[in-house]
């Protein structure tokens, strides 16, 4: 089997094999929410680092008792499987404050009164600055200690700088697969690189090593680009639905950069193995490119994706946005006013988590797509015309 | 098309009539109650100009002692939308502060304050239409129309030229993602230089050390955009001022507790916009002052704010800014007297003003008592151990809860609340309404559910 068809077949699973096996091995699984959240203390512990998604979600009728229907379909979902134990597998869940939906599970996973042996809630800063990087290091002190008195463990700075050295070395993996697609043959799509980063969140670290090294063996030298392919820059929150990347990828994108959780946002950077763990993971984790939630960068966001399409060759920009997240809703009202003067188009789309509307999210991809192709048609014209080209 | 600053202008002129109004207080209140037929129950075009004010003044429903005070809180608030408008004109800088937070410390830097968020409830002054026009015009320009409308309304007022320029904005990370998004997009919009006091989740001492370092940080900030350092001196006077105000209505919040309720509620609602407003002015400390000798007074002689009250209500959310006059409604209708809230209740700590970093320390920590902030930033039950001691430090017989549209996080915890108010076996309302666009749900509409409740609960 080729390792993409592994991850493909891993990531539609709440639980996959490489997660069975590692708890029947005995490893204990630590489930977590947001980008933000240090997985080299989780593993350090001893843990499998889980990240939270609502794959195989049955719907959100149960979720619907604690949330309303101006909560984001994800926290829905999520809360859904809580309640219909598809998580009971986790011995432990760090929530965050990532943003106003997220960090009510926290509350409502108290009083629903689930049964999860270990809960913490790790605070990010919502600012880039010396003292909130400071906090976000008394956090991470926090969470290391919260984790050794709970589980009578002491975790070492020797198993910290361990994990850090592997979580780098994953880290400079997915960088160098992501780079891959700087060239014009694109060796792997969008929606497989999804099933990769699903995979990789939810499976011991050295498997995903492993996995992330097979990919590039396996994917150096392909070419999956089609020539009328428009390369695309992708922008959203949290993403997980495989299908809905095929779909705009069967639409002719190519999908080549992004600032997803599940993708750039989760190895962005690297933290420094020559000092001490813990500020290192604070500066890691707290500069690496932001999300909306973070007040103060939203120019650095945007002189990111300027400069990746720049980078990138990227010929477009899809911005997606949940319902009802109102961080990435403010973040498109941006990209959109500032796109529009360095000429990049940009397509906001939003969705609902397993929402299904596909027809109408192809006939908006299409229409974009075709708008996209016509002026790209026009620039050839105007430059093939040279100086005797007027508009009549 | 609206010419630049005309709402403010407006507004002005019509707090002007306050002013005036204000020497009157009797008669004022006698006019009120007069004219009742004319005003009360809806909006035609002979009451438009003036019938929010009048309805906001009590309809002459609150006695003419608290009209005298919500008059010297009035014209400290003209004053402020004077001030901000002839900022430019007069070369001072104009900051826009955030509505959780508070402008102590641009005051004791010579700069003058806006709240950004001043048309929400203002812009009632100008029609009952007002707010929601701001609103569509900031969901026209692409703002996500399920942003909180509080700060759509700022968005659409900027847009439309109806706030003054800011020279530096300075915004919060709480209560919720609307402040954190649109905030960025004022930034962006204005170009001005922003800074962010980033609210932490927990009330500890870390906490509040790190917000104290965030409050040491803004004065660096304001000295490196000012080119000015700040003024000690005028810091520990403003303070003193804050405290004496936070004093006086701290004890009006404890008053509530009595039966009969010495005063209304939306008293002290009125009292907190004056806060929002222009925190630090002896004007409204003097205003705070009255309302304190008007409560005290009654309650030393077991005087309620009616005479037989019936029903007392725990209010939670913000009032409706459309409909201030909700309040007096239920008094005058069902003997319902709100006793406590989630806004108007005072919870603000004393600030030591004996050194430099006691005012920093205390005035951060403070920060993190202000209402809606105190309750937001953190877990659940920062919001529902304040409800539960209120359903019972108040004697409440009943909960309406002023459901907002936009306000994600608050019905996140909806289930959580009911399942309260059933344990405590306490009657709730749970309006499903915006409290700052009346399309959603408009005041005839809440004076039906509200009345529908009272009855079928056996209430009224």
């Amino acid at each position: 089997m080729k390792i993409l068809d592994i991850t493909r077949q891993s990531a539609s699973m709440t639980q996959n094999d490489y997660l069975k096996s590692a708890k029947a091995s005995g490893q204990r699984i630590m489930g977590y929410f947001c980008a933000y959240a240090p997985e080299e203390i989780i593993h350090a512990a001893g843990f499998v680092p889980y990240r939270m998604r609502a794959v195989q979600s049955s719907g959100t009728t149960m979720g619907d008792t604690w949330f309303s229907s101006i909560n984001c379909t994800f926290v829905r979902h999520v809360f859904d499987k809580v309640l219909r134990h598809d998580f009971d597998f986790l011995d432990g869940i760090i929530f965050s404050n990532g943003c106003d939906h997220l960090r009510r599970v926290y509350d409502n996973w108290r009083f629903a009164g689930v049964q999860t042996p270990f809960l913490h809630m790790f605070i990010t800063p919502h600012v880039i600055n010396d003292y909130a990087q400071e906090q976000y290091h008394r956090e991470c002190l926090k969470l290391k200690g919260a984790l050794e008195q709970h589980y009578g463990i002491v975790i070492t700075d020797q198993a910290l700088q361990a994990s850090i050295k592997l979580y780098n070395r994953k880290r400079a993996l997915l960088k160098e697969i992501y780079e891959l697609r700087k060239t014009k043959a694109i060796p792997i799509k969008g929606s497989e690189l999804l099933t990769v980063m699903l995979t990789i969140t939810s499976v011991p670290v050295e498997n995903a090593i492993e996995i992330l090294e097979q990919i590039l063996s396996e994917t150096r030298g392909r070419d999956i680009s089609s020539p009328n392919d428009i390369r695309i820059f992708m922008a959203a929150g949290h993403m997980e639905e495989i299908d809905h990347l095929e779909l705009l990828e069967e639409c002719g994108a190519s999908i080549v950069g992004d600032n997803l959780c599940m993708g750039l946002r989760h190895f962005d950077g690297q933290a420094d193995e020559t000092g001490e763990a813990l500020p290192a993971l604070a500066a890691r984790y707290l500069k690496h490119i932001s999300c909306p939630r973070m007040i103060n960068d939203f120019q650095r966001r945007l002189d990111h994706v300027k400069q990746t399409c720049r980078d990138y060759a990227i010929e477009a920009v899809i911005l997606e946005k949940m319902k009802f997240c109102d961080l990435w809703g403010g973040e498109a009202f941006i990209w959109r006013n500032e796109l529009k003067k360095t000429d990049i188009p940009i397509l906001v789309l939003e969705r609902e988590l397993y929402g299904g509307s596909t027809g109408q999210i192809q006939t908006r991809v299409q229409a974009f797509f075709e708008q996209v192709r016509n002026r790209q048609a026009h620039d050839d014209f105007v430059q093939a015309a040279g100086k005797s080209y007027r508009l009549k | 098309m609206l010419k630049p600053l005309e709402y403010l202008k407006i507004i002005q002129n019509r707090l002007l009539l306050i002013k005036l109004l204000g020497h009157f207080p009797r008669l004022t209140w006698l006019g009120l109650q007069l004219a009742r037929p004319l005003y009360v129950d809806h909006e035609t075009f002979l009451n438009r100009t003036l019938r929010y004010g009048m309805l906001t003044l009590g309809a002459g429903k609150l006695p003419p002692e608290e009209v005298k005070a919500y008059i010297t809180g009035f014209n400290a608030m003209r004053e402020n939308f004077k001030r901000a408008m002839n900022a430019k004109k007069d070369g001072v800088p104009l900051v826009w502060v955030q509505w959780i937070l508070s402008s102590e410390i641009i005051a004791a830097f010579g700069a003058r304050a806006l709240n950004a968020e001043l048309l929400n409830v203002f812009g009632n002054v100008v029609s009952a239409a007002a707010p929601s026009d701001l609103i569509a015009e900031a969901e026209a320009i692409g703002v996500p129309v399920e942003y909180c409308s509080a700060l759509k309304t700022s968005i659409g007022a900027y847009v439309l030229g109806q706030t003054p320029e800011p020279d530096l904005i300075v915004r919060a990370s709480q209560p919720c993602d609307t402040s954190i998004s649109s905030y960025q997009i004022m930034e962006y919009l204005t170009g001005a230089p922003a800074f962010t006091f980033d609210a932490p989740y927990w009330k500890d001492e870390p906490s509040f050390a790190y917000y104290e370092k965030v409050m040491w940080d803004f004065i660096a900030f304001m000295e490196n955009h000012l080119e000015r350092k700040i003024d000690w001196d005028k810091l520990r006077e403003i303070l003193t001022t804050v405290n004496q105000f936070n004093f006086y209505l701290h004890e009006v919040t404890e008053m509530m507790r009595a039966k009969p309720a010495p005063c209304s509620m939306i008293t002290l609602l009125m009292q907190w916009v004056m806060r929002e407003i222009t925190i630090g002015d002896p004007a409204i400390t003097a205003s705070a002052k009255e309302v304190y000798e008007v409560a005290k007074k009654r309650y030393e002689k077991g005087e309620g704010i009616v005479k037989k009250e019936k029903i007392r209500v725990i209010w939670w959310n913000p009032p409706f800014a459309f409909f201030t006059y909700i309040f007096k409604w239920m008094e005058h209708e069902f003997g319902a007297v709100v006793v406590n809230d989630f806004i108007g209740q005072c919870q603000m700590p004393q600030i030591d003003t004996s050194s430099n970093e006691s005012m920093i320390r205390d005035l951060a920590k403070s920060h993190l008592y202000l209402a809606m902030g105190r309750q937001c930033h953190g877990p659940v039950e920062y919001i529902t151990d304040e409800l539960k001691r209120a359903l019972e430090a108040f004697s409440a017989d009943c909960l309406i809860f002023a459901g907002h549209n936009g306000c994600q996080h608050g019905w996140a915890i909806g289930r959580i609340f009911k399942d309260i108010c059933k344990k405590a076996k306490i009657p709730a309302l749970i309006l499903n309404a915006d409290i700052m666009d009346q399309r959603h749900m408009p005041e005839k509409e809440i004076k039906r559910e509200i009345t529908e409740f009272f009855r079928s609960t056996g209430l009224a």
